[in-house]
């Protein structure tokens, strides 16, 4: 997945960077208004990263001029700022999210993919740990052992893969995967979690239950 | 310092006794000069009728007797021009009348009298010196009981002048103690001018003029608050890129422990200057919330919490919690931000005061009182008398937790600009600390 950063701060520029293709994505950057204007005209990024204070001209303009131009790329805002008028102002432009500095690094990594993936046809391959989904075959797999899901558990499954590193509550989990059931209570949610659990036993992660709230899909350390 | 009473009875005081006094001088006069006419007119009166008689030749018909009432005596002396006594007292201290009559004042057997002398003659006699005397003790004693009301009159008026000073100065400064009370009853942040309705118009440049002094530290105070936020937003991005690099430092390196550890307290220094920058914005936005600045909007306190669960989450994570949710729809109306602030501020100080394995809850929902948001804890608590205290500004309880001793005076002010209350407890057990923020219905 391509993204365009662009960031003036050369550290936290240069930390995105690396975090960014850790993650598996390829990163270009630019550290001006105008040069990431330009650089938008011919981009064929999939997510657009941008700052909003700017040498050149400022995150606002680049949104606007991406926008007046009639690109639909997602474009996710940082700021230092947090004064709900930027937020708005941003979002109004056409601003898809809005992260505040300094985030943490899953929240940003989930951000930029879930933006990604509203724009994008959806990955053929999720994989975390020793987990893979292959969702054009509908295949699941743990290592290289198959592995047996009922059509509510890959739902869940899916969601929470998307999702792996942030923390989701049931509803967020139900709204996901209405499109499949017709009817869903919030123990209903939990009876699927608890089967995978079992069946997950060996994949390297764990869905951990976060008290009252839903749960949290990670590699186990 | 001096006082206005004081200065006003200095001023009032003397000239107005002053002015008594000549009043009751002339009140005095006034009454006394009748009073001395009619006594000389008396005495004139007697001294022509003996001078009468003594020209009909009757002088030796005049008791010579000195004639008495209750309280005076009268003298008489009929005398020839050479000095011959003809009737009366020998010892009547006889002066030449200038003129055909002379009032003046003697003494007769040590006592003072009034006296009169008129001339008359006397067929075979020649001319005559007629006088007549009279003691003036009842008059004496009319003076001094004139006087003597008239003293009891200038001091109870003198009295009565000093109460309505005194009174009426009590009364007209009442504005000024209205206004003290006021100013006292403020806190140290709220600098709203003072308002001029009851104030009387002798005061309203006073007013003003403070206004303009409150104005003036509001202005400086926000300048300040401006600054320190502008500070901690540029604070925001090299903190921001110093955890990314660090975090990427320590997936490089996880195989080395000393430098894992290393990276780890680096990461361990920067979370809390982030935290402490959050804080000082926190606290900037806060003071707005002080000055009355609150942005007022529909909002559900569950939807904030669930906003901040991924930060709640990774806090207790880091500090080896369990944290736990129970939240319903929680309707309120303020700053999504301010209490964002409020919520954050409040899990913050469950999360670092608990013990690595304990148990932070936050709920939320609504009841018949309104909306409420608790934050339990199982951390040691705190007693029941520092209590009022942690939500001042700069109290640290345990000196051995990292903190900046603003998270609750935020709370605190945070909660009072949305009309809020913020109670805390202990758990039924008596163990840990329950932070519970009611708001208004």
């Amino acid at each position: 997945m391509h993204v365009l950063l662009v960031e003036d701060d050369a550290v936290l520029a240069d930390g995105l960077s690396r975090v960014l293709q850790g993650n598996g994505m390829q990163v270009a950057l630019a550290a001006d208004g105008l040069v990431a204007d330009q650089l938008l005209q011919k981009s064929t990024a999939a997510v657009v990263v941008l700052d909003i204070g700017l040498p050149g001209i400022d995150g606002f303009e680049v949104v606007r001029r991406l926008r007046a131009r009639g690109s639909t790329v997602p474009v996710l805002l940082l700021t230092a700022r947090d004064a709900v008028e930027d937020r708005v102002r941003g979002l109004e432009l056409g601003a898809d999210d809005y992260l505040v500095k300094p985030f943490a690094t899953a929240e940003l990594v989930a951000r930029i993919r879930a933006l990604a993936r509203r724009n994008a046809p959806k990955p053929a391959l999720l994989s975390l740990g020793q987990l893979t989904l292959d969702t054009a075959a509908r295949r699941a797999r743990i290592g290289e052992r198959a592995l047996e899901l009922s059509v509510r558990e890959w739902a869940v499954l899916e969601y929470l893969l998307q999702q792996s590193g942030r923390v989701v509550s049931k509803q967020q989990i139900i709204d996901a995967i209405l499109p499949w059931g017709d009817d869903l209570t919030l123990n209903a949610v939990e009876v699927y979690v608890s089967r995978l659990r079992i069946k997950l036993l060996d994949a390297g992660i764990a869905i951990r239950t976060i008290r009252g709230f839903g749960y949290l899909l990670e590699a186990q350390a | 310092m001096s006082s206005i009473r004081l200065r006003l009875l200095k001023w009032l005081a003397g000239p107005v006794i002053v002015i008594n006094l000549a009043g009751a001088g002339l009140t005095y006069l006034l009454a006394w000069t009748p009073a001395q006419v009619a006594f000389d007119q008396g005495l004139l009166d007697a001294a022509a009728a003996l001078a009468a008689r003594a020209q009909l030749g009757a002088a030796h018909a005049v008791d010579p007797a000195p004639r008495a009432d209750a309280l005076d005596a009268t003298w008489f002396s009929v005398r020839t021009a050479d000095g011959r006594l003809l009737a009366g007292d020998a010892d009547f201290p006889l002066r030449p009348p200038a003129g055909s009559a002379q009032i003046y004042d003697a003494t007769i057997r040590g006592e003072p009298v009034r006296a009169v002398v008129v001339a008359a003659q006397a067929a075979g006699v020649g001319p005559l010196q007629v006088g007549a005397a009279r003691t003036v003790r009842k008059l004496r004693q009319v003076r001094s009981a004139t006087l003597r009301s008239l003293a009891l009159i200038e001091v109870a008026l003198t009295l009565a002048l000093v109460g309505l000073v005194w009174l009426s100065v009590g009364n007209g400064l009442a504005p000024l103690a209205r206004m003290r009370a006021n100013l006292a009853a403020r806190d140290g942040d709220d600098l709203t001018p003072v308002s001029l309705d009851g104030m009387p118009y002798e005061l309203a440049p006073v007013v003003n003029a403070f206004n303009d002094l409150l104005d003036k530290v509001e202005a400086g105070a926000k300048a300040r608050h401006d600054f320190l936020a502008d500070i901690a937003h540029q604070l925001r991005t090299p903190l921001a890129g110093l955890k990314l690099q660090l975090e990427w430092l320590s997936t490089r390196h996880g195989a080395d422990p000393e430098t894992v550890d290393s990276i780890r307290l680096m990461g361990l220094a920067n979370e809390r200057m982030i935290r402490q920058t959050n804080q000082l914005l926190a606290l900037a936005r806060a003071t707005a919330a002080a000055a009355g600045k609150v942005r007022a909007e529909p909002l559900d306190l569950a939807q904030l919490v669930q906003e901040a669960v991924q930060y709640f989450v990774g806090e207790a994570d880091r500090k080896g919690l369990d944290i736990g949710f129970e939240l319903a729809l929680a309707p309120a109306v303020g700053d999504p931000f301010q209490l964002r602030d409020l919520i954050d501020n409040l899990v913050d100080n469950a999360v670092r005061y608990t013990p690595a394995g304990g148990t932070v809850t936050v709920r939320c929902g609504r009841d018949a009182e309104g909306a409420f948001l608790v934050v339990e804890d199982s951390g040691p608590g705190i007693a029941p008398a520092k209590r009022a205290l942690v939500f001042e500004r700069f109290v640290r309880l345990g000196d051995t937790s990292p903190g900046s001793g603003l998270g609750l005076a935020v709370v605190r002010d945070i909660a009072r600009a949305h009309r809020a209350r913020v109670m805390l407890d202990s758990r039924a057990d008596g163990s840990g600390a329950v932070f519970t923020v009611r708001f208004p219905a």
